[in-house]
Order: C-alpha cells, then sequence, then structure tokens
C-alpha cells in the first residue's frame, strides 16, 4: 500500500493541537506506517520552502490547527491550500477562532498592548512593544504584521473537513483519521464528534424543572459534583456544544466552556446557548430578568468563548463597521503594522 | 336545546375527580370569564362559561367532542377575576384528561421531539410554562437514552420550547426556525444594505410581533399593510419565541433594527413567554455593547390588546434612534 503524505501545522495558536497529535501515542506508530510525515513545525524541521517546492496537491491530508490572525498565517494558509489534496480545519482556532478570536472584540493594537505591556505576569519595564523590523549586528529581523481582525481558516481558503475540540480528544483524532483513511468521510463536514450534544454524555441530574434566580462564575462557588451545572445556578454551554469529548470537564466538575463548537445544524453557537440559558431563568417581572441578566458577567466571553470569529455577532458588527480588515482583501502583504 | 336524557350524572363525577376539577358545580354562569378571556378575543366560539355550563349540566358528549375545550391556554387572566374563585383553566384540564380517557385527541399541532437529535439536555421542560414536557427513558435504535417527551394534553403549541431547544430536536409545524426564516427572508427582503451601510435614506426594519399584543382586526390590518421594502414584519405565537440568531442574522445581513414586540408584564398569554422575550433581547443588548454595536438597534418593546397604534408608534421612534446613529458610526455616504 501507498503512504500517504501528511502535514500538520500551527498558524495561531497555543500548541496543545499538536499535543493532541503527539498525544496519539503508540498509535503514532500506525500512522507511520501508513503516513510519511512531509510537514510539521511542532514537531519536525522542514522549511516553508521545502512546502513551496511540492507539486500542488502533493500533500493527502493537512491537519491545520491555529487560527488566521498574521500575514504569515495568510500566507501558510494559502500555500497548505495549494498543496494539500484535504485540508482539515483541526481544533477550535482553526474551525471557529477559539480563545484568540475573543481579541476581535479589541482589535489587534489593543491586544497587543495588553499583552506586551498591562497583563498582571508582565515585566517590561521600559514597555517596549514587539517591533516589525528589528536591526541587530547580524542582519535584520522581522516579525509578520497583525491582521486586523482574527479569521478562521475557512475564511481565508476553502476547508474539506473539520475536527473540533480545545483542543480535540485525541480518541476523536485517531477516529477522525481512521475514518479518513477508510473513506468513511461524513457528509456534513465535521469529523471526530459523537452524535447530539454535550448534555448526552454527561451522567449529571437533571431534576428538569429547577429555574435560577442568578448566575455565578465557577470561582464562586463549589459546585455539587452530581447536579446538573444549570440548575445550580452555573453557565455550562453543554446544551449548546457539540458532543465528542466525553463530557470532560464535567466530569472534572467544571461546567463545559463549549469547545466543541455547536451541534449539527445551528450555525451560532453562542445564540443557541443564550436561547438555552434565558431558558432557565426564573423571573416574574422585568425587572427580575433585568436582574438576572446583570448576573452575567462578560456574556459575549461565556456564550462565544470558542465561536466568536466565526459567528453572527462578528459578521454584524463587520458591517456596521465596514471592513477594517486589511488581511482580508487581495493585498494580504499590506497587514497593519505591529 | 338540552334534553334531560342526554344529562349524565357520572359525566359531572368524573370530571370533578379529576385534579383541579372539584370546583366545576360552584360556577354560577355570570360570564365574567368570557367577557375577560385573551383567547375568546381572537377565537370568538371560545367561551369558558358555556363549556362550565355544559359539563355542569352533564352533557358528557357535547362537551367533550367540542373543539374548544382545547383552547383555553391557561393564562389565567380569568382565574383572580372569578367571583366564584373557580381555577377555570384546571377545570379545563380535568375536562381534557376526561376527554383523553375516552379517545378524543387535541386538534392542533403540539411540539414534537426528534429522537435521534435530542440530547435530554432539560432546557425544554425548564422552559414549558405549562410543565407539559418531561425527560423519559426511551428505547431509540437499541439504546436507551433519556429524551423529552411532550404531553399533548398539556401543550398549548406557544412555540417557546422550539426557539429554546439548542439541538434543533424540537419542532412545530409552522412555527419551526426554516419556516421563519422564510417568513423574514420573502421577497429577498434581507437581500439589501441598510442606511447605517448609506445605501438606504430610511433605515430597514425587521419586527417580530406576538401575536397577542395585537388584537383588534383593523389593528392587524393596518400593521400588515406597512409591510413594504423598508419593514418586514414577522408574526411570532408570543415575544418569547423569538431566535437571538435570527435577529444576529438579521443584523449581519445589513438590517439597521430588530423590534420585538411582546405583551406587558403580567399579560402574558403563555404566563412567563414576555419575559423569555426580554430575556433574550436585553441579553443580546449586552452582547451587542460589549462588540460595538449600537444596543438600540434591537428593542424589546409592549403592547396589549386594549392599545392602539402602539406599533408604529414605537416604529417611529426606532427609526429616529437609528437615524441619529449615523455620525456616530462615520460611515460616508455612498
Amino acid at each position: 500500500m501507498n503512504k500517504i503524505n501528511l502535514a500538520a501545522y500551527w498558524a495561531s495558536s497555543c500548541g496543545g493541537c499538536d499535543i493532541a497529535i503527539v498525544e496519539l501515542g503508540e498509535h503514532l506508530l500506525e500512522l507511520a506506517q501508513v503516513a510519511d510525515i512531509v510537514f510539521w513545525p511542532a514537531a519536525t524541521d522542514f522549511k516553508y520552502a521545502d512546502v513551496e517546492a511540492m507539486a500542488d496537491g502533493f500533500i493527502d491530508l493537512t491537519l491545520f490547527n491555529g487560527a488566521i490572525r498574521t500575514e504569515e498565517d495568510v500566507h501558510i494558509a494559502h500555500l497548505l491550500r495549494q498543496k494539500s489534496k484535504v485540508l482539515i480545519a483541526f481544533g477550535s482556532c482553526a474551525m471557529e477562532g477559539c480563545i484568540p478570536g475573543l481579541s476581535n472584540l479589541v482589535g489587534p493594537e489593543r491586544a497587543l498592548r495588553r499583552a506586551a505591556l498591562e497583563t498582571p505576569s508582565t515585566d517590561n519595564p521600559e514597555g517596549v512593544l514587539p517591533q516589525g523590523h528589528f536591526e541587530i549586528p547580524e542582519g535584520a529581523l522581522t516579525l509578520p504584521r497583525l491582521c486586523g481582525t482574527l479569521r478562521t481558516l475557512e475564511q481565508v481558503v476553502p476547508v474539506d473537513f473539520k475536527i473540533p475540540g480545545c483542543p480535540p480528544n485525541h480518541d476523536q483524532v485517531w477516529n477522525a483519521l481512521q475514518a479518513y483513511l477508510a473513506g468513511h468521510l461524513p457528509k456534513n463536514g465535521l469529523l471526530g464528534v459523537d452524535p447530539r450534544t454535550v448534555c448526552d454524555q454527561c451522567p449529571r441530574v437533571r431534576e428538569g424543572k429547577i429555574r435560577v434566580k442568578q448566575f455565578q462564575r465557577p470561582h464562586e462557588v463549589i459546585a455539587d459534583p452530581e447536579r446538573c451545572f444549570l440548575e445550580q445556578g452555573l453557565i455550562c454551554a453543554g446544551p449548546a456544544t457539540h458532543a465528542g469529548c466525553g463530557a470532560l470537564c464535567v466530569k472534572a466538575n467544571m461546567p463545559c466552556r463549549g469547545c466543541y463548537g455547536p451541534p449539527d445544524g445551528v450555525t451560532d453557537q453562542g445564540a443557541a446557548l443564550l436561547d438555552a440559558i434565558v431558558a432557565s431563568f426564573d423571573g416574574q417581572s422585568d425587572a427580575e430578568v433585568r436582574q438576572i441578566v446583570g448576573t452575567i458577567i462578560d456574556p459575549i466571553g461565556t456564550f462565544y468563548r470558542f465561536s466568536l470569529a466565526n459567528s453572527l455577532l462578528q459578521k454584524a458588527r463587520a458591517l456596521a463597521s465596514q471592513g477594517d480588515d486589511p488581511c482580508a482583501s487581495q493585498a494580504a502583504t499590506e497587514g497593519e503594522t505591529l | 336545546m338540552i334534553r334531560s336524557d342526554q344529562m349524565d350524572r357520572r359525566f359531572i363525577e368524573e370530571v370533578m375527580a379529576e385534579p383541579g376539577g372539584e370546583h366545576l358545580l360552584t360556577c354560577w354562569s355570570c360570564g365574567t370569564c368570557a367577557a375577560t378571556c385573551l383567547v375568546r378575543r381572537f377565537n370568538p366560539a371560545f367561551n369558558p362559561r358555556l363549556i362550565l355550563h355544559k359539563a355542569g349540566l352533564g352533557l358528557r358528549e357535547a362537551v367533550l367532542s367540542s373543539a374548544e375545550i382545547w383552547a383555553c391556554s391557561a393564562c389565567d387572566t380569568c382565574y383572580p377575576r372569578c367571583p366564584q374563585g373557580i381555577h377555570i383553566s384546571q377545570v379545563m384540564r380535568a375536562i381534557r384528561n376526561v376527554a383523553i380517557r375516552a379517545g378524543y385527541e387535541a386538534p392542533g399541532p403540539t411540539a414534537q421531539v426528534d429522537a435521534n437529535r435530542c440530547s435530554g439536555c432539560a432546557v425544554c421542560t425548564r422552559i414549558c410554562p405549562y410543565e407539559a414536557i418531561e425527560r423519559a427513558s426511551q428505547n431509540i435504535d437499541g439504546q436507551e437514552r433519556v429524551i423529552a417527551r411532550v404531553d399533548r394534553n398539556l401543550c398549548q403549541a406557544c412555540g417557546l420550547c422550539v426557539a429554546a431547544c439548542p439541538s434543533g430536536a424540537m419542532s412545530l409545524e409552522a412555527l419551526n426556525d426554516a419556516e421563519l426564516l422564510t417568513r423574514m427572508a420573502a421577497g429577498g427582503w434581507l437581500e439589501h444594505a441598510g442606511f447605517l451601510q448609506g445605501a438606504s435614506t430610511t433605515p430597514r426594519l425587521l419586527a417580530f410581533v406576538c401575536q397577542w399584543s395585537v388584537r383588534a382586526e383593523d389593528e392587524w390590518q393596518r400593521i400588515q399593510a406597512l409591510n413594504d421594502e423598508h419593514l418586514r414584519v414577522v408574526i411570532l405565537p408570543c415575544s418569547g419565541r423569538v431566535e437571538p440568531a435570527h435577529i444576529l442574522l438579521a443584523l449581519s445581513k445589513g438590517v439597521d433594527g430588530v423590534l420585538v414586540m411582546g405583551c406587558h408584564e403580567g399579560a402574558c398569554h403563555y404566563q412567563r413567554g414576555t419575559y423569555l422575550g426580554r430575556g433574550k433581547v436585553a441579553l443580546l443588548n449586552e452582547m451587542m455593547a460589549q462588540m460595538g454595536i449600537v444596543r438600540e438597534r434591537v428593542r424589546f418593546v409592549e403592547s396589549s390588546a386594549l392599545e392602539r397604534r402602539i406599533f408604529e408608534e414605537r416604529l417611529a421612534l426606532m427609526r429616529e434612534a437609528i437615524l441619529a446613529l449615523r455620525p456616530a458610526l462615520e460611515i460616508p455616504a455612498r
């Protein structure tokens, strides 16, 4: 049997998705029998030039993780699309923007200042910001410029399949690879998932009629490990999140954060979760309803924690503020300066 | 004409033996319930006084075979007004229970569960104002799973569960998402840029109107006639049926503002629907503010069946508010 050519890439990501591939463990040996790794920056030493030298479609399968945040990400997304027969948006960042996508709330300049100057753990007394171009005796150093808006892979190039998760559960990564190798590919384009939502796999007891007058955040209470989080006044994204993780977080007494994305047939996860959360409001007057809404701190960070970059909410704003994204245009190189 | 040979004492006993049916015979037939009934305003054939009167006479067939016994939506507007303190919706429920045992069925559509998509998350059991949905273990394709089950007798077809279900497992004929989307977008209405993009001199507004917040026929006719390229009116069974995703879709397509009109506090026909509609809009407003979208572009407004021309007034206010937005957004005219 001919081996397939396999590539993996990290755009703007935390590295967790690459760990998820490493976590295949001994399955990696099985994978090595059927696939040659031709590009994987996290683990191998191939260069961009090696990819550029490949014939179009040379790579059979690319697992692309990370969001599209810099000029470099845009460039590699186009390059890998050109060189790959099948391109998979691997993990929440590539699929829907994930946590980095929340930076779209404030834009790249504000996000950069926050990261480089303001976080409690930053030690930067001279207030130095990363420079796009910097001369040192050995030559010039450059950094890619940031796009105005962080995008999902599919917002930049066509994608064949998606594997959700932050990061994808390694068992599901293996399931997805096996499905690909066996040619059992889903019509809806989603690999590495189970049917229905996280609630389907959640072992907690749902009484079913309990409504709440306020919501708290996980650090404010010690949750009952047996009962449904929503019925304890903790926002859990389980009802509006695709099953696939095996309800990992809820089994560790932490409400579902929503990383597996929206259920089948749902386009906007945040809106679906909003509907599900309001359903449990115990408010008998306008004032009470507003009071309950007031107890939900950072609604976007809660409802769109992983999906803001791919949301209707962001689209609605993009329209109101008239495209401010130089990377979105053909001239991707005209990115904003750092 | 009522014939004595049609009167069945056992029927009266049967109704009274049902929980909630105890007070059947305390009814004086004064008609206060009918005078205040919200259903009656749009379904004149429904008269709670007559139903109680006939049931009190033991007219089994006449009562059980009538379509009207299923029409009460348990809004309980009549309950505090009844001089005898009869909880009439409970008596109706008792009558319906007897009807179901006798093999009669509710004539209208009720919510349906798609077993393959339902995760048993309990969102619908929490939202239902009528406790018409329970979770129960069922064997689906050889697998034992706990999923939602709708009691046809209790379901009032308000559609709140259809809006709430995050898996798209709940459906209700004409009230499904796809159907509402069709009504929103019919004729390519959504495919036009709006005022805030500088493509129209008049704001383009989408309105979701609760069917109970406007009752008089002339009001409806006038509101429907307002539909044009700058306004699309979509009628909902309840403001609680509104979908935040539909609102966001409209905004993302260039609609300038979305108005959700529902009933006053305490006047919701489906008990808590108006609070759900308010909750959704309030929470969405918070997210819009966080996102830098002017929150005034989505509003909840209230109206009641007794008020006139509220819709036009609120619409005009929203238009004004949006016309005032333009400088703030610094969008150059094209």
